[in-house]
């Protein structure tokens, strides 16, 4: 089983759903923040694993994962900005207290 | 005066003695009424119980510029074509060009004297008649707009100039009607005066454009010129013409838009002398004389007008015979001998129609300004049945008002004699036998009904209320004087202008106005026959005319001893005679039920119509609108639900359509 594409895949696809899950159902905004970060891993992951066992796309494989992990570097550090700019203001790192929007 | 910018307009007769002051005494006669309405509607309030002394001296000016100018007309300084010049242009918009011009011919200087006489006459009776009521200053500013608008329609030159006058002097109408708007009736009747001329004038409006689009001008001399040769249909010269002719039905009262008059009755006496019997309501009568020519083009407009004016004369003389309010019966009096002038344009006989326009515009002046004295003396009573035996209380008066009546029943010698036997015999020689003689039946009844109001007022037994009986005055000088000066022309003016018959004076005044359409109509009158069958129509007429006196003198007059003994009291003679002609006499004092017919037609079925169109408009076009907003409001709302402001149920909302975007890629695409 380990050693193919599948295998790489599913953990992938698993890494995705635990980010997603966490993403929705965590109510702390850093702890999103880093179910974000698990769902850009989980795709970086699928990406570098076609580029391991597809030779033509090897080259491209890395590039893109790289990019993949310098918009997430900034992702993350945009978004960790955002969201002390939000604690300061309403003192709670809870988002579904964050209901400003709907007004 | 070299300052003012008058130029003369291109007349083919080149006008000697017409200069510039002819021209600026022509604007003053306009300009002083408006500059009298101006000053008086500014300070009026401030002048108190001296309203006055602006509008009269200021009428009284214009009357005298009005009688130099009417010389000098008439006595030939203008030339055949009459002074015409342009004050300005009033609308300049590329082809279409119409100017503000004034013509002063024949015709105009004819309906002048009218106008400033009359209309001045009425200014320094308003004095005394509105010396006791507050707020006058409106009345006096109301009256020289008007002599300001009917000036203008006079002297107009085009037809989008008259209109506009012909719209302000019905504004003035509505609002000296409504004068005392407090009162309902009054209000009403107002209101009822303005609509009813409204129909009239789309009509009108209509007409001004339909010359516009054919002839491509609106001057008159230039339209009368272009029509013949513009190569019109006949149907269309008869359209144009009928169209005109509403508009003239609509401001002369005639049927069937003759509703308005008797009610219009409601505003101040000196009004209904001024406008309501001596000149706006000739306006109509003007109006076809003017575009005489264009009328004559057409022999069925021609009938039409005929038609409607004896139909009318007929129809207010019989609902004249049992009105029991004076004015009423002068109203329709009036309505009737518009009828006259009607039946004379219809048929062919201008010059009589002037004429009868002329006279009956003095007599009917006088009469209503006598009535307005009468209703003075015994306090505002209208109603003749509580009047009576009032001839020697007030005899300047009576005097004067029974010198009016023998005119307008036209008995010899009087004014309305000349010119009611010239419209009926010319009516017979032109070969409309049938309009003569509903003329003379017409001619008849009018005698019956004046003196049937002259009896109830004058000389029949008392019925005055016994409180007032005793206050009976005559009245002040400022309102007898008019009188007795509106009484001479009654008397004089028939043989001044219209003797020798068919070639006095008048003839020769508007004898170049009305060349162009005798010559369409090639009307060939044979010389006057005293000894002939002149001589017989006149007999007839006056024959008629003393038995229509003799019949109301019987009733209503007083008793004459040599007749022999009364056989049975006189107002039990009236209403056996009332019984006998039930049926006639409702239909006579419900006025043949046309405000009922109005009622029933404009109000109650017309009213329907407009609720049940009212209804859609509200549920089914209003709905629809009003249903769509609804719908998209209501949508809003409900949809406005799932918008939490929370990032993650935006979030759950991403992440679902993720999956569904991935699903149905995984089932939609082929493997």
């Amino acid at each position: 089983m380990s050693g193919s594409l599948q295998s790489y895949l599913i953990l992938s696809a698993l890494l995705f759903a635990i980010g997603t899950f966490g993403f929705l159902a965590r109510r702390n905004a850093i702890a999103m923040l880093m179910s974000i970060e698990l769902m850009l891993n989980a795709v970086n992951l699928s990406i570098v694993a076609f580029g391991a066992f597809i030779p033509a796309l090897r080259g491209d494989a890395a590039i893109i994962a790289l990019m993949v992990m310098a918009v997430a570097a900034a992702e993350a550090t945009v978004g960790l900005a955002i969201v002390i700019a939000i604690y300061r203001n309403s003192r709670t790192p809870l988002v579904d207290e964050y209901d400003r929007m709907r007004q | 005066m070299s300052g003012f910018l008058l130029t003369a307009a291109e007349t083919e007769t080149p006008v000697a003695a017409a200069g510039a002051t002819d021209m600026l005494l022509v604007t003053l006669l306009v300009a002083l009424p408006l500059a009298g309405f101006a000053l008086t509607a500014l300070l009026g309030r401030r002048l108190y119980t001296k309203a006055w002394v602006i509008a009269v001296p200021v009428m009284i000016v214009t009357w005298l510029i009005g009688l130099y100018v009417i010389a000098q007309a008439l006595g030939g300084a203008y030339g055949e074509e009459g002074l015409h010049f342009t004050l300005y242009r009033w609308i300049p918009a590329g082809d279409f060009t119409v100017d503000a011009g004034f013509l002063v011919d024949g015709l105009t200087a004819a309906l002048l004297i009218v106008v400033t006489t009359v209309g001045m006459l009425v200014h320094v009776y308003s004095i005394g008649y509105m010396a006791h009521e507050p707020g006058r200053w409106r009345f006096f500013a109301y009256l020289n707009l008007f002599m300001f608008s009917m000036l203008l329609l006079v002297l107009a030159d085009n037809f989008l100039v008259l209109f506009a006058a012909w719209e302000l002097v019905g504004l003035c109408s509505y609002l000296l009607i409504g004068y005392w708007y407090k009162r309902r009736s009054a209000a009403l009747a107002a209101k009822k005066a303005f609509i009813v001329n409204r129909v009239g004038d789309v009509g009108f409006g209509l007409g001004i454009m339909a010359i516009w689009t054919t002839v491509g001008t609106l001057n008159f001399h230039e339209v009368f010129e272009a029509l013949p040769e513009a190569g019109l249909e006949p149907w269309m010269i008869t359209g144009i013409a009928l169209l005109l002719f509403a508009g003239a039905v609509g401001k002369s009262a005639q049927f069937p838009l003759h509703v308005w008059l008797p009610d219009a009755m409601e505003g101040p006496t000196p009004v209904s002398a001024l406008i309501h019997a001596a000149t706006m309501v000739n306006a109509g009568v003007y109006l076809v004389a003017r575009t005489s020519p264009i009328f004559a083009q057409s022999p069925f407009a021609m009938l039409v007008v005929a038609s409607i004016g004896i139909f009318t004369a007929i129809l207010a003389a019989s609902i004249a015979m049992t009105q029991t309010d004076i004015k009423r019966v002068l109203a329709y009096s009036t309505l009737s001998q518009l009828g006259y002038m009607f039946a004379a344009l219809g048929v062919g006989a201008y010059f009589a129609a002037i004429f009868h326009l002329m006279t009956h515009g003095f007599f009917k002046g006088l009469l209503f300004l006598g009535s307005g004295s009468v209703i003075h003396a015994v306090h505002e009573e209208q109603d003749m049945n509580r009047m009576g035996g009032l001839w020697r209380k007030i005899p300047i008066t009576h005097i004067t008002m029974l010198i009016g009546s023998i005119a307008i029943s036209g008995i010899p010698f009087f004014a309305g004699f000349f010119s009611k036997d010239e419209i009926l015999g010319e009516s017979f020689k032109l070969g409309f036998g049938w309009v003569w003689f509903i003329g003379v039946v017409v001619a008849v009844m009018t005698a019956f009904y004046m003196f049937r109001l002259m009896g109830k007022t004058f000389y029949g037994p008392s019925h005055v209320d016994p409180h007032v009986a005793d206050k009976i005055h005559e009245s002040p000088p400022t309102m007898t004087i008019p009188l007795i000066l509106l009484a001479i022309p009654s008397m004089f003016l028939g043989v001044a202008i219209g003797w020798p018959p068919e070639g006095g004076l008048i003839h020769q005044w508007l004898g170049p106005v009305f060349h162009e359409a005798e010559e369409l109509l090639g009307h060939e009158l044979e010389p006057y026959a005293i000894f002939g069958i002149d001589g017989f129509l006149l007999g007839a007429s006056v024959a008629v005319a003393i038995v229509g006196m003799v019949m109301a003198w019987r009733y209503f007059g007083f008793r004459v001893p040599l007749l022999g003994a009364e056989v049975q009291p006189r107002a039990r003679r009236v209403e056996v005679l009332t019984e006998r002609f039930r049926g006639w006499y409702d239909a006579s004092f419900h006025k043949w039920w046309f405000d009922d017919l109005n009622h029933l037609l404009f109000v109650r079925i017309g009213g329907a119509v407009a609720a049940a169109l009212w209804w859609f408009d509200v549920n089914i076009v209003d709905g629809a609108v009003n249903g769509v907003a609804r719908l998209t409001q209501g949508t809003g709302r409900e949809i406005r639900q799932i918008q939490t402001g929370r990032v993650q149920n935006y979030a759950l909302g991403i992440a679902i359509g993720l999956l569904v975007v991935a699903v149905s890629y995984l089932v939609v695409t082929p493997r």
